[in-house]
């Protein structure tokens, strides 16, 4: 056991003591004033991180789902739009032939019965007239026979006549 | 190691250089053992050695020679660097709660991740992972600290002593102990320590291999780490030696260069080791948490 007393193997008690002590030391100083700080704030951080991390990931997929949405409601109602502008471009163009039609159909009803009444009123006159005529020729004829009275009468008679026709005129 | 030192020191000796210089082992012995300060360094080295001769001179509890070398100072250079620098960062790493942009801040951080990412994690529970790295942290820097000023001309590798190694490996020791009575009982280390499921008449064999494993475990920490810091400055100082051996130009050219190469390497080793003995700690102590 020469060698752990002498030359490069040589273990010294002393210095082996001193080691220990050093590192002891050494430990007890940075144990409340460096080690433990240091763990603890990178640790802290570290979490910190790993949760922004987490959160930061959450949101995006969250995002994502809204944006996924959004698109949806937007082709929605695009298509509904058109559905919407589609559907009362029919409608107008009903409602317009019908507007034409009823049109058509009451200009053609009026024209009948202003027809109508042109008619009516026409053979209400030529009735009238017939009737008129009728009273006249009789008058006519009645004074045709009490014609030869005297000439007086006759001319004043005639005269008569000329005046009541001249006021049915 | 010790032979090849002394076959390279009786080649040297026999090479007919004259007896004026130094051999390289006296050389190579200076620079990677440990001796007593008495004297140097602006007077810090005499005061130094005052304590010695006054305070500690006698031994204590008769073993343990308590005189301050300068393996002991640079322990204490590693601490005192470890304390200026991690004690501001603390305070830096706690009022920035988002992360500082100081790039020496970083820079810390990213190996405090690394202890942690490399480290702990995968030797421990989640739950005690926040529990076991100020140890871990402790540790790994201490030896980082102690290897890279190791590094620095004019200073000393305390990690490339026996003695310096030893005493992490028996901390480490004691934590593998004392984790295991805490987390499985006091009579973990009869029952705990060997793995289930073994027939009952190997079971004395296997407690035996086992205890005495909790035992290599550290010893193997120990040479592991010593070696390699030894090894490197050995070669360092020896390539640097061959240009005085030689007297040319040439050889001082081939040495620097080759002395630098190994520096580099070294740099990295001290970093490395420094990983493995933290590394293989926290798996020594995370596996006596649970049964095997």
């Amino acid at each position: 056991m020469d060698f752990i007393k002498e030359g490069l193997l040589r273990v010294d008690p002393g210095l082996f003591l001193w080691t220990i002590i050093t590192f002891m030391v050494l430990m007890l100083i940075l144990w409340k004033m460096a080690w433990k700080p240091i763990v603890d704030a990178l640790d802290a951080r570290s979490e910190r991180i790993r949760g922004d991390i987490e959160s930061a990931d959450r949101k995006r997929i969250e995002a994502e789902k809204l944006l996924a949405q959004h698109k949806e409601m937007m082709d929605r109602a695009k298509d509904e739009a058109a559905e919407i502008i589609a559907k009362s471009k029919i409608e107008a163009e009903k409602i317009r032939n019908e507007i034409i039609e009823k049109a058509n159909n009451d200009s053609r009803e009026l024209a009948e019965r202003a027809k109508q009444e042109i008619k009516l009123a026409k053979e209400e006159a030529l009735a009238e007239i017939k009737s008129e005529i009728v009273n006249i020729s009789t008058e006519i004829a009645s004074k045709i026979i009490n014609k030869n009275l005297n000439p007086e009468d006759q001319k004043s008679l005639v005269q008569e006549t000329l005046d009541k026709l001249r006021t049915v005129q | 190691m010790l032979r090849f030192l002394q076959f390279v020191n009786s080649y040297v000796s026999s090479g007919g250089k004259g007896g004026e210089e130094e051999s390289i082992y006296d050389i190579v012995m200076h620079h990677i053992t440990d001796h007593p300060i008495t004297e140097g360094f602006f007077g810090i080295g005499d005061l130094i050695g005052e304590i010695n001769n006054t305070y500690l001179n006698k031994k204590l509890f008769g073993i343990f020679d308590m005189r301050i070398t300068k393996w002991v100072i640079m322990l204490w250079v590693a601490l005192f660097l470890a304390v200026i620098i991690f004690v501001p960062l603390a305070k830096r790493i706690k009022k920035d709660i988002m992360g500082s942009k100081s790039k020496w801040v970083n820079f810390w951080e990213s190996l405090i991740g690394f202890v942690h990412d490399e480290i702990v994690e995968p030797n421990f529970d989640h739950k005690y992972i926040k529990k076991a790295m100020p140890y871990f942290l402790n540790l790994f820097f201490f030896i980082l600290f102690a290897n890279f000023i190791g590094l620095i001309p004019g200073m000393a590798t305390s990690t490339g002593n026996l003695a310096v190694t030893a005493g992490l490996a028996v901390i480490t020791l004691i934590c593998v102990i004392a984790v295991g009575t805490v987390r499985q009982g006091p009579f973990w280390i009869i029952k705990g320590i060997v793995p289930h499921g073994v027939p009952l008449f190997l079971f004395p064999l296997l407690w035996v291999i086992e205890l005495l494993g909790i035992f290599i475990k550290p010893f193997a920490l120990t040479i592991r780490l010593f070696a390699n810091m030894t090894a490197g400055h050995i070669v360092i100082i020896i390539f640097l030696y061959l240009s005085i051996m030689f007297q040319s130009y040439f050889v001082g050219l081939g040495s620097i260069t080759g002395s630098l190469m190994i520096y580099l390497l070294e740099l990295l080793v001290a970093f490395i080791q420094a990983y493995i003995f933290a590394s293989l700690s926290a798996m020594y102590i995370g596996s006596s948490m649970h049964a095997h």
